[in-house]
């Protein structure tokens, strides 16, 4: 259960600081996929935790 | 690129044609129920919540506010990867209570008919504007692909679309979840056509107008970052409320609700789900910037033609427009199918039959489906109306946020469900009241009418009232609703109901229903009773189904298992009619008595929460759980039977070991009245409860492994504040121990009987010598041949006594298996019959009796002759005793099995099977006092143990109902000259 937490506080910290994200749009050199990539993380760090969750499980 | 109508309609009959395919597919069950069932199904069918306008209206969004399109699938995604936190518990409480939607989960937790009333009246205001996007949406895209027709027209034949597929898709039967596999696999074959065709829009994009990710780099580098700096950049407090606003939808959209929690999906799925719909959103999303890069590179992206329809100009192959057109067409009819479902069944619970209560139908399931089908009917056109009167005058972004904002008015709500138990349903109606008022009055009567928003800014929030009208609104309605709602509810007082409820949907807290009498004994009582509401056919299925769904039997009676059934038919009739009315027909029906003593907790039903839940406590709760499974395992395993039982007399506890001395499976029991239990326990154990004493000692207790003696030990348990009492028993099986001391008893007795056959022979002996010595003088004294023969007799018989007397005396000494046969020689078998039979004929009794030898001569028997002629006289006196006047005894003789057999034949009474086993033992008789001592067959038996061989008792005598056949069977010494092994008798 603790990991949930983890999530909890990167998911709010994630609400929190997204406006920061979202401000790349017309910067030069800033790779277009960029906010993709972060979602595409968060998305592996949620598969992770829930491997971790059904080994805990079992 | 166009396509003519023609063209449009063979599209949309075939995306219709598909949808029905699948329907009869999955019903039929011609798809693999894996597949149906599979997690990715599910995944896929929450792609519902990207609609027609979110797949192209986040093109236009990206040119307008660049990366802030991404607030749309932001937010969902965060909500379903907080999946374990936020999703599961309302799963576990759908899944429990059977709540199909938002309106049952609140009308349940608030145990009110009118909070569920109340959502559904603001849910259905709330997703008008949603539905009329979808109609709107694709009237446009059809006038624009076609451009032969009315978008109004084209999007009433939508609208029928829409109707057929809600009608056989989520109508065919009266339970709101029974359709749903079909209409998941079907929603979830339209997520993969959004998925298809945003790919393929994007592959287009980024390979077919650039040359790859770096060439695309290049261009937002250099020429097209003007372009790009045209996109307004969204300010950090609208780009929060936009992705708070699109987090509630994901749990409080009635589309979105109906496809994560309606259908009751695992557990296991929906944590997929917290992964794969994020997945999702990610692929469907990551193309609208392509598509729009794409068309500023071309030149085709212009305010003017329609940034929200790019797609369509990206290519001219007619493949992709199709494709393109039955994605966008499949994304706003799964919503308006999907939402129409969700709607027609909140309003048939908390509208229609909160207004008019089911009355006694004759056929209930048909009357609650005719009732959806019009519902289902009424909404859409709702949806096509709104879209005609209001929808037309606005953009599809406005109605899309007026829709969201109505619909997020519910999350302080939601919130207090999961985390807040001291929420009420005053503060929840209040706080929902002021939020919808607000929103209402702000964005949605203005949008009815025409109007400009009006905003309603407190003091000291000013600076709001130059920001847009929809994030204002949204602040300051949520804002009020939740203040509100805290308020209103820590001011006024929480019913118990509501505490109950409470405790059921809180997060943490484990669900502690409480131990109550039912006024239904049976599970047929249950039918009759329901019967009285639902009629009777409607009451046996009702209550056939939940048996079924509990695994019990219907002839079940034990109070858990009622208690557990009077819940599972709620939940079902929840799922048929609503919470509220369920509740009412329940309540009404199949209520609690109560009785004298104050209810206690289900501390079984408890223990089964706490094993399902154990994956989720942590820390301190972990370890007490430990330790609780700890002490469980010690009392479950303790190889001494153990039961307990509440104060109510209702059986909490049956170990492992008393199932094994029983024969009574603990689940079987458990939850039982002390008094029907099977028997012997109910009686058994009643005793014990009812005896002054702490316990039972050795009762003997007739079981299926034969009788038991049991002892049984009782110790009420004290009731300290908040404790639980009841009474524990212990139940020992003490059987052995009591064979043991029967065999010690029976040891003493025969110890006593050789004391006392010592000093007998010890008296008897003297005069018997005496008698020997005065036959010899006789002998010397006379030459009359008649007393001389009168003396051998006499001398013969008193040599006779005298070896009884010694066998007396080494039985004595020697205990039951301490004498040695002595003297042993070959005897002739015919020569030892014919001397007992001379000896027994002297008796004065038994003339009548006809002796008869049959033992063949020349059979030798190695033993002592003059023990062997004593049992022989014995056996022969019983068959005396016991054969009627005239009748025949037999002695008969043979070689058998390695040996001689010897054998008494009679045809008298037989042997009273009462006293059979106990045959050899000495004093053991059926003559009449005075008449046998009872040590005959004991001596037989001894003596014939002393020869190793055996004795086997036959009576009555095959074919007959009477006579006994009393064989002795000696063995041939070895020629090594040892015996046979120690030998047993057939006692």
């Amino acid at each position: 259960m603790y990991v949930y937490r983890i999530m909890l506080f990167l998911v709010f910290g994630g609400y929190l600081l997204s406006p920061a994200l979202m401000s790349g749009w017309a910067v030069p050199g800033m790779a277009w996929y960029r906010p993709f990539l972060i979602w595409g993380g968060l998305i592996a760090l949620s598969i992770w935790l829930e491997q971790k969750r059904k080994l805990d499980e079992h | 690129m166009s396509i003519s109508l023609t063209g449009l309609l063979a599209l949309t009959a075939g995306y219709l044609g598909l949808m029905l395919l699948i329907a009869g597919v999955v019903e039929r069950g011609w798809l693999p129920a894996r597949v149906v069932h599979h997690p990715l199904v599910y995944g896929l069918s929450l792609g519902v919540y990207v609609n027609a306008w979110g797949l192209f209206g986040s093109v236009a969004l990206a040119a307008e506010i660049g990366y802030g399109y991404l607030a749309y699938f932001l937010g969902v995604a965060g909500a379903f990867l907080l999946a374990p936190v936020l999703l599961v518990p309302i799963l576990r409480l759908t899944r429990t209570y059977q709540l199909a939607s938002l309106a049952d989960l609140f009308a349940f937790r608030f145990r009110s008919r009118w909070v569920g009333t109340l959502v559904t009246v603001i849910t259905l205001l709330a997703v008008l504007p949603l539905l009329a996007q979808q109609v709107q949406v694709v009237g446009a895209i059809a006038y624009r692909l076609s451009g032969v027709a009315e978008p109004a027209w084209l999007a009433l034949a939508f609208c029928v679309l829409a109707a057929v597929m809600a009608l056989r898709l989520g109508a065919r039967h009266a339970h709101l979840n029974a359709d749903h596999d079909s209409l998941a696999v079907a929603v979830a074959t339209g997520s993969l056509l959004k998925l298809g065709a945003m790919l393929t829009l994007g592959g287009i994009a980024l390979y077919g107008v650039f040359t790859g990710p770096a060439d695309l780099q290049q261009w937002l580098d250099g020429p097209g970052q003007p372009l790009q700096a045209l996109a307004a950049r969204l300010p950090p407090g609208q780009w929060r409320t936009l992705l708070l606003l699109f987090f509630a939808a994901a749990f409080l959209a009635p589309h979105m609700f109906h496809m994560a929690f309606a259908r009751g999906p695992s557990r296991q799925a929906l944590l997929q789900a917290g992964w794969q719909l994020p997945l999702l959103l990610l692929l469907i999303a990551l193309p609208a910037p392509l598509i729009l890069w794409a068309g500023q590179a071309l030149g085709t992206a212009s305010p003017k033609t329609g940034l929200a329809y790019l797609a369509f100009t990206l290519s001219d192959t007619p493949g992709v427009i199709a494709l393109v057109f039955v994605a966008g067409l499949a994304a706003a009819a799964g919503t308006l199918v999907v939402t129409t479902l969700a709607l027609a069944g909140m309003a048939l619970n908390h509208l229609v039959l909160v207004a008019h209560p089911p009355a006694r139908q004759g056929n209930l399931y048909g009357w609650l489906l005719g009732l959806r089908r019009l519902l289902i009917i009424a909404v859409i056109l709702g949806g096509w109306v709104f879209y005609r009167l209001v929808g037309v005058h606005h953009d599809p972004t406005t109605l899309g946020l007026v829709a969201f904002i109505g619909i997020a008015q519910c999350l302080p709500g939601m919130l207090a469900v999961l985390y807040w138990p001291g929420a009420n349903r005053k503060g929840m109606v209040s706080g929902l009241l002021v939020g919808s008022l607000l929103w209402l009055g702000g964005l949605w009567l203005p949008l009815i009418a025409d109007l400009p928003p009006l905003v309603v800014v407190p003091p000291g929030l000013e600076l709001l009232e130059n920001e847009p009208a929809w994030y204002a609104v949204t602040l300051i309605s949520l804002a009020a609703n939740a203040l509100t709602f805290i308020g209103v509810s820590l001011m006024t007082r929480t019913s118990d109901g509501e505490r109950a409820a409470a405790e059921a949907c809180s997060i943490d807290a484990v669900i502690r229903p409480k131990r109550l009498p039912l006024s239904a004994r049976t599970a047929a009582d249950f039918k009759q009773h329901l019967s009285a509401a639902l009629g009777t056919d409607v009451a046996a299925r009702e209550v056939d189904h939940a048996l079924d769904d509990l695994g019990m039997s219907p002839q079940e009676s034990r109070p858990y298992a009622l208690r557990r059934l009077r819940g599972r038919v709620q939940a079902n009739l929840s799922g048929l009619m609503g919470p509220s009315v369920a509740r009412d027909i329940v309540d009404r029906f199949l209520p609690f008595q109560n009785g004298p003593q104050p209810a206690t907790d289900d501390v079984h039903y408890v223990e089964s929460l706490l094993e399902a839940y154990r994956s989720r406590l942590t820390g301190l709760a972990r370890e007490l759980d430990g330790l609780r499974r700890y002490h469980r395992r010690t009392l479950t395993q303790l190889p001494v039977g153990l039961c307990a039982f509440g104060d109510d007399g209702e059986l909490l506890m049956w170990n492992e070991a008393l199932a094994r001395l029983s024969g009574i499976e603990g689940d079987s029991v458990i939850g039982a009245r002390r008094e029907s239990l099977p028997a012997p326990w109910a009686e058994l154990l009643g005793r014990t409860f009812d005896h002054h004493d702490r316990f039972l000692y050795k009762q003997a207790v007739p079981l299926a492994a034969g009788t038991r003696y049991l002892t049984l030990h009782k110790a009420d348990l004290d009731v300290a504040d908040g404790e639980r009492g009841g009474t524990v028993v212990l139940i020992e099986d003490h059987s052995d121990m009591k064979w043991l001391e029967d065999e010690l008893v029976h040891a003493e007795r025969l110890a006593s009987i050789g004391r006392l056959a010592a000093g007998v022979a010890h008296e008897i002996g003297n005069p018997v010598t005496g008698i020997s010595s005065l036959v010899q003088n006789l002998r010397y004294d006379t030459d009359d041949p008649l007393v001389l023969e009168t003396a051998d007799q006499i001398q013969q018989l008193t040599e006779r006594i005298s070896r009884i007397v010694g066998s007396l005396v080494s039985f004595a000494h020697g205990g039951r298996h301490g004498g040695q046969a002595t003297g042993m020689a070959p005897c002739d078998v015919r020569e030892l019959a014919d001397e007992a039979l001379h000896l027994i004929q002297l008796a004065r009794s038994g003339e009548d009796i006809v002796y008869c030898n049959d033992c063949p001569a020349g059979l030798t028997v190695q033993g002592d002759a003059q023990r062997l002629v004593q049992v022989l006289v014995n056996l022969l006196g019983n068959a005396r005793d016991a054969s009627p006047p005239g009748a025949t005894v037999v002695v008969e003789a043979g070689a058998r099995d390695g040996g001689v057999y010897l054998a008494v034949v009679d045809t008298g009474g037989g042997i009273d099977p009462a006293i059979r086993d106990h045959l050899f033992e000495p004093f053991t008789t059926t003559k009449p006092p005075g008449e046998g001592t009872g040590l005959g067959l004991s001596l037989v038996y001894s003596i014939i143990r002393d020869h190793r061989g055996q004795v086997h008792v036959e009576s009555p005598l095959p074919d007959l109902d009477h006579g006994t056949r009393i064989a002795l069977w000696l063995p041939e010494p070895h020629q090594d000259g040892r015996d046979t092994d120690d030998p047993d008798s057939d006692r």
